[in-house]
């Protein structure tokens, strides 16, 4: 009897029919090329362009040549007596800028979720809601309100603002302008993040371990620091990972509260020292790539991500006494008043002023001053004391950029969401595989990298003789959902780590297909985080400036309009622009929270 | 470990994609010879505007005309253009897209769509003369029409003019709250001081760096050296030693005899203007009676908007050079230019647009009907002014909006207006540019 050889091309065969009867090979092979290529192809364009010679520019200058490579814009940026100013003032000021702004949004957003999980405060459901206002509001805008605040001419050598017009306090320059207000504006704007965040851990925290601390007559802050604070930690290290990289990127809130950053300095030197931005917009990506590299040491410390938690159903709030649970909410209201109120009454007034930011009528008590004609002008010819424009109900530019930007949420959201959500599942079904864990950073890299950045990576790529996509909506969804896929992937990860396999072994044992797994299983159980990974990139895709900055023009989509009005001072239009934001996303959260039961802050303090 | 050399041969092979064919380009076409746009703008220039009209219908019927450029009225030119073109043909039609990029974008996307051949762009309207000449023109990029009745106009020839077309120059004049105490009655007294003046940064607004090089020119630098001269003792000796420690920096940077009085104004300016993100929010902080004693730079239309209030008023401010006895520059001008690309789609009508607006009054008017936009064409600039009356708008209710018109604002000993100038700006980008680029900038203590 002979023993047939086996035959190595029919195992082989099988060995790839089996590995790819698995979906989640499929998607991981899958996304695995296609997001190599949208993470590294930007990349590799703008490491090209800081060796290119531009014409007209300083590295056409100092080589004599209008065309080629050289490596004279790295001398020139590290070496030249403008390195000070073009690099490391900047470079230092980020750097402040992002430690400061990661430490307020999650000393702000960590204690709100603490009272909001862990306490008896009053008035939660209220607070939570209107906490993730400054999230929804384009970040600039409250950079904008700032101004109209706190800016006066004693200081600023501007005309005065609210307060020392009303009350003839003048606020100290570090007050007004540089790291400070920048700082508190984005650790503001990314305190709902935090809150998001830890609020989440707070939520479903053991409280076991807390109570076994007290019975053993442990003082309280020691509780706090020895047993709280490391069962949140991983939930620190998140909001570091999200706002470190968010705060470097940004450009429009240093810009307008005159701080020097990379992003600002990318922006003011593009135009005579093209290569040498290109390397600014590299070192911020290097921090990116560091960021995510930390993340990974931290990962492998404690072998998972954000779920560190228990399912505790014994959570016990603590109580701060009967006075105190109506003063710290009342509290609350009043720094939210400031924060997320306040800031929409200025955006409502604001379109009906005479003048930008000429709020007279509040000193003189003449309300005949008012005026309807920022709404209600609908021509642009006659001088309306409109600057040109037609009023904001008649101002296609507006609505042509509402309906583009729309659109692209609702594009980005899609894709981005349902892409992040395969991956998600296809890394937590493979979790020990090494190209399922390449796919989950190269996929949440782009996050990290700032996004001032990546939108300049994405311009030189696609701004060639073969492609021009400069001005399209393809080039901004391309852009939308290589940077938003890590909301989706991350929250679907973290949601289907959750999830027992034995549930889909079940299923596949009853023959069930896998798109009905996906749909009748695994999806509904847990659809709320899923649904927050097609929010959350739909969200902040509408109110996005930065990374769409250098890829449209101005009147293209809705934060481009918003920026232009902003600068031009006409803030009307501006201010109408955030309050049709605001209301959409809020319809939006509504009717998905309607219609799924999921809304952002769902599972902390919201419904 | 396969993996991981997979994705490394991957992320290689897509880099090397990437730089493939990276070398430099060779224009295949022998220097000296015209190209095909060349040919038709040279024949474009010899055509009256109702010719260029017939030939844009011919070319562009039924299509879409990409322009792009620094102002957005451009958008409300073109339907007056393609009604005009419909009083020729009724039946034609055109669509049309106005794009207005931010941020210096313009000279990028210019540039990536002249490595098409044929391009996105039939034409352009652009600001930033040094950019231009450096960027655009130099590398054969934007190509120049001269409308024929514009030349006409201007006492020109078409095929020996050397400059680039202007639609307009705009003006940007100082300006100061005038509700307190403060006098500003000498160029110098801007940078006096203790002052800090509202302006555009510039590296935000190229024009006005362009401004600060063009100051060194010998005409103007003769200007700021005879305000100078103007000047009381006391001012006098705050900017004496200042001046005097800028003689071997003028010397270095080949400036002429008054290099130093130059560089002495754009050194006190740079280190004492007060950045603001545009010349909206400068006009907003200047009218309000708070802002006692500011002063600014900016453009002289966004006057025309303000409206009176408890607090805002034009009578708040004070247009420096519309002062009595006032010396010295009174601001800057700067051009919008318009050009042909050199792959335009639809070159003719390209250049029927150009001299629609460049030509006629209904053309210009989407520039015109505001105070301080000046019509390169004087003839059209005299219409408009039939038209609007700028140099009486304000009255003698709102004096500082009685445009006094473009040959005053140019003129010595009045408006002293500082224009720009592409090849002066453009030579010495490097020199004096680099020089202005050290320069520490303001920041409120």
């Amino acid at each position: 009897m002979t023993i047939a050889k086996p035959d190595k091309r029919a195992i082989f065969r099988n060995k790839v029919k089996t590995w790819f009867s698995r979906p989640q090979n499929i998607i991981l092979l899958l996304f695995g090329i296609v997001l190599t290529f949208s993470t590294v192809a930007p990349i590799v364009a703008i490491i090209k362009d800081t060796f290119q010679i531009h014409p007209g520019t300083i590295d056409q200058h100092l080589t004599g040549k209008v065309s080629g490579y050289s490596i004279v814009n790295y001398t020139d940026l590290f070496t030249s007596k403008l390195a000070q100013k073009n690099l490391w003032t900047p470079l230092v000021n980020t750097i402040f800028l992002s430690v400061l702004t990661c430490a307020i949004s999650i000393l702000f957003g960590g204690l709100f979720a603490f009272l909001v999980t862990r306490t008896d405060m009053k008035y939660k459901r209220y607070l939570s809601s209107i906490f993730i206002f400054p999230y929804i509001m384009p970040q600039w805008t409250l950079a904008v309100v700032w101004q109209h605040m706190f800016y006066s001419n004693k200081v600023t050598g501007t005309a005065d603002g609210l307060i020392a017009s009303i009350f003839n306090v003048h606020f100290p320059n570090w007050w007004c302008q540089g790291l400070f207000p920048s700082a508190m504006v984005l650790g503001l704007h990314y305190a709902p993040f935090a809150y998001i965040l830890i609020g989440g851990i707070f939520k479903n925290m053991d409280a076991n371990l807390e109570e076994a601390a007290t019975i053993l007559d442990t003082p309280k802050w020691k509780i706090m620091f020895k047993v709280t604070l490391p069962m949140i930690k991983p939930a620190i290290l998140s909001t570091i990972l999200l706002v470190f990289g968010s705060a470097m990127g940004s450009y429009p809130v240093p810009h307008y509260l005159n701080l020097t950053t990379l992003s600002t300095k990318y922006i003011s030197m593009n135009s005579k020292y093209t290569g040498e931005a290109s390397i600014i917009a590299i070192i911020m990506m290097i921090f990116g790539v560091l960021i995510l590299g930390l993340n990974q040491m931290s990962l492998k410390s404690r072998k998972n991500y954000t779920t560190v938690t228990g399912k505790s159903g014994q959570l016990t709030k603590l109580r701060i006494g009967k006075i105190g649970k109506y003063a710290v909410g009342i509290v609350f209201i009043v720094i939210t008043f400031f924060t997320s109120i306040w800031p929409i009454i200025l955006f409502a007034l604001e379109t009906f002023l005479p003048n930008p930011g000429d709020y007279s009528f509040l000193y003189t008590g003449n309300f005949a001053h008012l005026t309807t004609k920022w709404w209600l002008t609908n021509e642009n010819v006659t001088e309306n004391g409109m600057y040109g424009q037609s009023g904001i109900l008649y101002n296609d530019t507006i609505w042509h950029a509402f309906f583009g930007t729309l659109m692209l949420a609702v594009a980005c959201a899609l894709i981005a969401g349902t892409i992040g959500t395969l991956i998600g599942y296809a890394v937590s079904k493979n979790r020990r595989s090494k190209w399922a864990n390449y796919v989950n950073n190269v996929a949440f890299l782009p996050y990290l990298m700032p996004s001032i950045a990546v939108g300049a990576a994405f311009f030189i790529l696609f701004s060639n003789e073969h492609i021009n996509l400069f001005n399209t909506y393809t080039l901004l969804i391309i852009a939308g959902v290589v940077k938003y896929i890590p909301f989706a992937s991350r929250s679907s990860l973290n949601s289907m780590l959750q999830i027992s396999s034995e549930l889909e072994e079940a299923a596949v044992i009853q023959n069930t297909s896998w798109i009905k797994r996906m749909v009748r299983i695994i999806i509904p159980i847990q659809k709320s985080s899923i649904i927050s990974g097609y929010l959350l990139p739909f969200m902040t895709c509408l109110r996005e400036l930065s990374l769409f900055l250098l890829l449209c023009t101005q009147g293209f989509i809705l934060s481009t309009t918003l920026d232009y009005f902003d600068e031009m001072g006409l803030y009307a239009f501006s201010s109408a622009i955030n309050l049709i934001l605001i209301v959409t996303i809020l319809v939006f959260n509504t009717l998905v929270n309607k219609l799924t039961g999921a809304s952002l802050d769902s599972g902390i303090g919201g419904k | 470990m396969k993996k991981r050399l997979l994705a490394t041969v991957l992320v290689l092979a897509m880099a090397i994609g990437m730089l493939a064919g990276c070398g430099e380009k060779k224009d295949s076409k022998p220097k000296g010879e015209e190209s095909a746009i060349d040919k038709i703008i040279k024949e474009a220039q010899g055509m009256s505007m109702e010719q260029l009209a017939k030939k844009a219908i011919e070319e562009s019927n039924g299509k879409t005309f990409y322009g792009v450029g620094n102002s957005s009225r451009g958008k409300s030119a073109l339907p007056k253009f393609i009604e005009y073109l419909q009083s020729i043909d009724a039946n034609y039609k055109m669509e049309f897209e106005w794009q207005q990029p931010k941020n210096n974008k313009i000279f990028e996307q210019l540039t990536s769509d002249s490595l098409k051949s044929q391009g996105t762009f039939a034409m352009t309207l652009i600001q930033d003369g040094n950019q231009i000449q450096t960027k655009m023109v130099d590398t054969g990029i934007l190509k120049t029409f001269i409308p024929k009745e514009w030349a006409v106009a201007n006492a020109l020839t078409p095929d020996k003019y050397e400059g680039f077309l202007p639609l307009q120059t705009l003006n940007k004049v100082f300006m100061f709250n005038s509700t307190g105490t403060s006098q500003y009655n000498n160029c110098w007294d801007f940078v006096y001081e203790g002052n800090h003046p509202l302006f555009m940064g510039v590296d935000s607004e190229i024009v006005g760096k362009n401004f600060l090089m063009m100051l060194t020119q010998d005409k103007y630098a003769g200007w700021l050296k005879a305000a100078y001269d103007k000047l009381d003792a006391t001012k006098k000796a705050y900017f004496e030693p200042i001046i005097k420690s800028l003689q071997s920096d003028a010397q270095d940077l080949g400036l002429g005899a008054n290099g130093a009085y130059a560089l002495a104004w754009i050194k006190l300016w740079v280190n004492n203007y007060n950045e603001q993100t545009d010349d909206g929010p400068i006009c907003n902080i200047l009218v309000d009676t708070s802002a006692k004693d500011q002063s600014g730079l900016l453009v002289y239309s966004k006057l025309r908007s303000v409206k009176e209030s408890a607090n805002v008023s034009v009578n708040n401010i004070k247009v420096a050079a519309y002062q009595d006895g006032y010396a010295g520059i009174g601001g800057y001008g700067y051009c919008h230019y318009l050009f042909v690309t050199k792959n335009s789609p639809l070159p003719w009508t390209a250049c029927a647009f150009i001299a629609y607006m460049t030509c006629t009054e209904s053309g210009f008017e989407a520039w015109g009907k505001d105070m301080g936009g000046y019509s390169s064409n004087p003839a059209v600039a005299q219409e408009i002014e039939d038209t609007f009356h700028h140099s009486t708008a304000g009255g003698t209710e709102f004096p500082a909006k009685n445009d006094r018109g473009y040959k005053w604002w140019t003129d010595e000993g009045k408006g002293e207006l500082v224009l720009e100038d592409p090849k002066y700006c453009s030579e010495v980008s490097f020199t004096v540019g680099s020089w202005i680029d050290v320069l520490d900038h303001y920041k409120a203590e």
